[in-house]
């Protein structure tokens, strides 16, 4: 345990740990020092110069980011002398900037605009022409580069040489001339080079997939876990509701890593850009599609359903789900389905590449979360086998496209052999068309729930936009079937 | 363009064994990479990014790491230098005795611009920070040899190197 | 007069090891061999030698710094800086032409007192003639047992290492010297650590220029004493001044410390004839120029410091009144721009501003608003940098705006020479 001292910042005594570096102590007190280059997970070059503060007793002002706290030291990061110091610093950073804000995505979340408002407001006195360098250099499949905003504060370098050490950035060159460019021969194209966006603090790399397709203002920003592997990445989601013609109509502009002891500040680009799938055949009404096609109410269905359980009785049911149910979902199944054979574990459809950083092989987030309720999952070849032997009596497919588990042709065949069948889920994929009933789901992003991570660690994620047509999370599709079964075996005692 | 780690050196059996030696002469191989490029420059009058990369594996460093050196220092470049390579200092004491003069001179005489080499690949010039040799001021360096109070007769006289 | 580094230079072949042996080389070595180490510590820190490469901090206090082997185990190095780069200094470059046995035996003394076993000279690339020297001079050295194992029998190793830099200025300053030797772009660190605790390889290192080490056979020759006799109080010793630009006589002079800038003036044979005194940049361009008032002034760390500037490494600029004091300025900002590191912004951006500024300037298009704004931006970028570099940015300007008005405002209102 750090020593507790007590320090004075802005004339307020203040308490932290000892050595804790006065940047990150005055935050935790509420006040943010203006800072570029300085980022908790990528270490204080101290290169921006932008968190200048006064040191009582210190002959120049010092650098926040390099300051340890120690017990009666006298900071003020508000005083006009610290904040001279800071506006001069930003002054700096603009001489050659482009200021190409109308066209620059970064607009509205650009700490060189933010700054700007907060402790510029001065008159240019820049009468040179600006230095022109690339505007618009494909750093890799994911990002753009445009050196002539960059403020060189090697937040980005510091990345891949640090975190990914992939090593495509460097800073090449040197004095005015230098420029962060691709290492000759690379791209930027390892698993996480989204969070260079992210980490960017000016416009200089931008996200190619969200490049010109909405104005951050218009987002609305909600707390998820990212649905992409058992690591659940803490994110937010960013919406765009309120500009529909924006952003080519998708509903989700893009994710983005939220600070957690999960992830640290990433995520990865299979997880980032995971979400264009969301919207993709989305299923809206409820549906039976045979013997007889007919779009049915929530309540028409959980009758007919019922029925159609306590025909096939629990015995010879199968269910076949997957890891993206939330813990409220596995709940409400093995309230449901008390004896019913479960299959659920990640096939080839749900793994994929691990690392040593963030990605795990599981692409499902909560097969933790069925483990914890003592779900047990039969195999998709067992169950392929009862299906070809005709002892299933009916399947109840939730959230999971057997055509990726078993093939088009084969999955078709196999469902076609149950008694009856069901599909529920939030997009059509394949599966969709096979079953006797289609259910709508909503998606991760359109309700709130819980995922168990890896680790067990249970973490909430929120409702972000509205469902579907008549999308129901699935506990709630469960909850509505098991009324109309207890309601009539009710019925028949009465 | 293409640099990935070159399936050919671009250096002789000769020369990858000063490179290796570059790496053996300090107390950490490190220590040897500017050494080392400086020999590289001295091979191919320019260190190209193929050289660099190769530099890189010796060291067993990163290639941003080499590019990034490659690129800070003055003495290695990323044009092909003349045979000869000319500086001429403009440093304070040097720009003071005339070194602006010395300039067109010696754009004149060897009839290229500043970082540019005559197409025999003889020689290039360029302006250099301070030298080293006030005293002697302007300063003339060609290759590695001071060549001080540079007159028009001593660039003129710079034509009969080999 | 005492002379000390420069008293045999008129020796034709003092650079060779018998002629310096002859002239007493290398009894110096021997007689600190059989000392305590903190004997010699205490003999420098008694001689008031101060750093000549710029900054001028006590050399002795330097090494007390360095944590003893008991606390921090493990190599321990000493590095010489001969990358002397900054306009108007080249007397490292005479002292290595000349007398290179002279350093190599303050180094390997300096080496004994640190507990170096690896030392190094790290030598500017543009002084390859001087390298050669050095090597050549190391060479003789090793052979004679004086550099390697058990040197002179005294059972104290040590070995010399040559390098040669690549052409950065930034070089030369310490933290980024060792960058540079650590393979990696000339960008300075930030102490703390200082490079006494944490320097090459993270290991405890002594960066000490040329002439500093060159004076330490003579005071351990002559004791602590003697040597802060020859100078002024906290700073002992001679000094050398690389003079050149307007006078009759340019070169390297020894002078004791604290010489009148009159007297250091007239050995270089004073102003070349027919012209008038302007000013004179005392120890580098980097460092505000002494006006004509100032002539009286005692040049040693300490007086040129009250006099608004700095003796940095004494290299000794003087101007007459040819010289216009914005192209001065811009000569001087230019190598400036060109030599930032480009790891900081204020002097990565605020350096080119400045320099393109002067430019239009010189070009007459500059408008009255410069005269306010160009020290603006130097008093944004001093002090709030990371290295020296940067803060003479500013300095230079302001130094020379306050000094030389009139030149600025004649050039930015008519366009005219001052």
């Amino acid at each position: 345990m750090a020593k507790r001292v007590k320090f004075k910042l802005n004339g307020t005594e203040v308490e932290a740990d000892e050595g804790r570096l006065v940047i990150d102590a005055a935050k935790d007190a509420g006040v943010e020092i203006p800072h570029y280059c300085y980022h908790p997970a990528l270490g204080n070059p101290g290169n921006c110069r932008m968190c200048i503060v006064e040191v009582a007793g210190a002959p120049k002002p010092q650098v926040s980011c390099r300051l340890p706290v120690k017990e009666g030291l006298d900071v003020k990061s508000d005083s006009p002398a610290a904040k001279r110091a800071q506006a001069s610093a930003l002054e700096l950073h603009l001489v050659n900037h482009p200021l190409d804000c109308p066209v620059c995505d970064q607009s509205g979340e650009c700490g060189l605009q933010d700054y700007y408002m907060k402790i510029g407001r001065y008159q240019s006195q820049v009468r040179e022409d600006k230095q022109h360098k690339g505007k618009r250099v494909e750093a890799g499949p994911h990002v753009m580069l445009d050196q002539e905003r960059c403020i060189l504060c090697t937040r980005c370098t510091r990345f891949v040489d640090d975190v990914t050490k992939t090593h495509e950035l460097g800073i090449f060159r040197r004095g005015h001339t230098e420029a962060v460019e691709l290492t000759p021969g690379k791209v930027l194209d390892n698993d996480y080079s989204g969070n260079v966006v992210d980490i960017c603090p000016v416009g200089a790399l931008t996200d190619r997939d969200f490049r010109y397709q909405v104005r951050v203002w218009y987002l609305d920003k909600t707390d998820s876990v990212c649905p992409g592997c058992s690591r659940g990445c803490n994110i937010s989601i960013h919406t765009n509701t309120k500009r529909t013609w924006h952003n080519q109509g998708h509903r989700v502009a893009r994710l983005k890593p939220r600070h957690s002891e999960v992830n640290g500040y990433w995520m990865c680009d299979e997880g980032r850009y995971g979400y264009r799938p969301l919207d993709e055949g989305r299923l809206g009404k409820v549906l039976r599609l045979t013997p007889e096609r007919a779009e049915l109410s929530w309540e028409a269905a959980a009758v007919e359903l019922a029925a159609r359980l306590k025909d096939g009785g629990s015995k010879g049911l199968a269910v076949a789900a997957s890891g993206m149910l939330s813990n409220e979902d596995w709940a409400a199944l093995k309230d449901l389905f008390p004896a019913a054979k479960l299959y659920f574990t990640a096939e080839p459809d749900q793994v994929g590449a691990e690392d040593a950083l963030l990605k795990r092989r599981e692409k499902v987030p909560n097969l933790k979360g069925a483990e914890a309720l003592g779900l047990k999952s039969g195999s998709f070849d067992d169950l392929a086998k009862d299906l070809e032997s005709g002892k299933v009596s009916g399947l109840w497919i939730v959230e999971r496209d057997l055509t990726k588990v078993w093939g088009a042709e084969r999955a078709k065949a196999l469902i076609g052999k149950a008694g009856f069948s069901v599909f529920q889920g939030p997009n059509k994929g394949g599966t969709g068309e096979l079953a006797s009933y289609r259910l709508p789901a909503t998606a991760y992003a359109e309700e709130t729930g819980r995922f168990t991570n890896f680790e067990g660690r249970v973490q909430e994620y929120r409702k972000a936009l509205d469902p579907i047509g008549s999308a129901r999370p699935d506990h709630e599709i469960f909850g509505l079937v098991k009324a109309a079964l207890t309601g009539a075996a009710l019925e028949a005692a009465a | 363009m293409s640099v990935k780690a070159p399936t050919k050196s671009p250096f002789t059996p000769e020369q990858e064994t000063t490179l290796a030696g570059w790496t053996k002469r300090y107390p950490h191989s490190n220590l040897g990479l500017v050494e080392a490029l400086r020999s590289v420059q001295g091979w191919h009058r320019q260190i190209t990014p193929e050289a660099a990369a190769r530099v890189a594996e010796v060291f067993d460093l990163p290639f941003n790491r080499v590019w990034g050196v490659a690129t800070f220092f003055p003495t290695f470049t990323q044009w092909k230098t003349g045979r000869h390579r000319v500086g001429l200092c403009h440093g304070l004491s040097c720009w003071l005795a005339g070194s602006t003069k010395m300039e067109s001179c010696l754009e004149k005489t060897l009839g290229v611009a500043e970082k540019t080499t005559t197409a025999d690949g003889k020689f290039s010039w360029e302006t250099m920070e301070c030298l080293g040799a006030c005293e002697q001021a302007p300063a003339l360096q060609v290759n590695d040899r001071l060549v001080g109070a540079a007159t028009e007769a001593s660039v003129v006289k710079l034509k009969d190197l080999k | 007069m005492t002379l000390v580094l420069t008293k045999h230079f008129a020796e034709p072949k003092l650079h060779e090891l018998e002629t310096y042996r002859r002239l007493g080389g290398y009894k110096a070595l021997e007689k600190a061999l059989g000392l305590p180490r903190a004997a010699i510590l205490e003999e420098v820190k008694t001689s008031n030698l101060r750093g000549l490469g710029g900054a001028g901090f006590p050399t002795g206090m330097k090494w007390s710094t360095v944590p003893p082997e008991d606390k921090v185990p493990g190599p321990r190095y000493v590095v010489v800086n001969c990358d002397e780069s900054e306009p108007g200094c080249y007397k490292d470059r005479v002292l290595v032409e000349r007398d290179p046995h002279q350093l190599i035996e303050g180094l390997l003394i300096a080496s004994y007192v640190i507990g170096s076993k690896d030392s190094f000279i790290f030598i500017r690339g543009e002084y390859q003639t001087q390298y050669e020297i050095l090597e050549k001079a190391l060479d003789e050295a090793r052979k004679a047992g004086l550099v390697g194992k058990d040197i002179l029998g005294k059972g104290f190793d040590c070995d010399i290492l040559l390098m040669r830099g690549a052409g950065a200025y930034i070089s030369g300053l310490d933290t980024a010297l060792l960058e540079t030797m650590e393979g990696k772009k000339a960008w300075p660190r930030q102490p703390p650590p200082f490079p006494t605790v944490a320097g090459l390889m993270a290991k405890p290192t002594v960066v000490n220029n040329v002439e500093t080490l060159s004076m330490l056979p003579h005071i351990v020759e002559n004791g602590g004493e003697w040597f802060a006799k020859l100078g002024v109080p906290k700073s002992g010793g001679t000094l050398l001044l690389s003079i050149s630009g307007h006078v009759e006589k340019p070169g390297v002079y020894e002078f004791p410390m604290g010489v009148k800038l009159r007297d250091a003036l007239a050995a270089a044979g004073g102003v070349r004839a027919g012209h008038k005194l302007k000013g004179v940049i005392p120890g580098g361009t980097s460092m505000p120029p002494l006006m004509e008032k100032d002539l009286d002034i005692a040049l040693d760390f300490d007086s040129v410091r009250a006099a608004g500037t700095f003796l940095g490494a004494g290299g000794m600029i003087v101007l007459d009144e040819t010289a216009d004091a914005v192209e001065v300025a811009h000569n001087i900002e230019r190598f400036l721009a060109h030599e930032s590191c480009g790891q900081c912004t204020p002097c990565r951006e605020g350096s080119f501003w400045t320099e393109e500024i002067l430019e239009r300037v010189l070009h007459g298009d500059g408008v009255p608003a410069d005269l306010e704004n160009l020290p603006r931006v130097g008093e944004n970028i001093t002090g709030r940098v990371i290295c020296a570099l940067g803060d003479t940015v500013g300095m230079v300007i302001r130094g020379y705006m306050t000094r030389y008005p009139d030149d600025f405002k004649k050039r930015i209102s008519n366009g005219q020479k001052g």
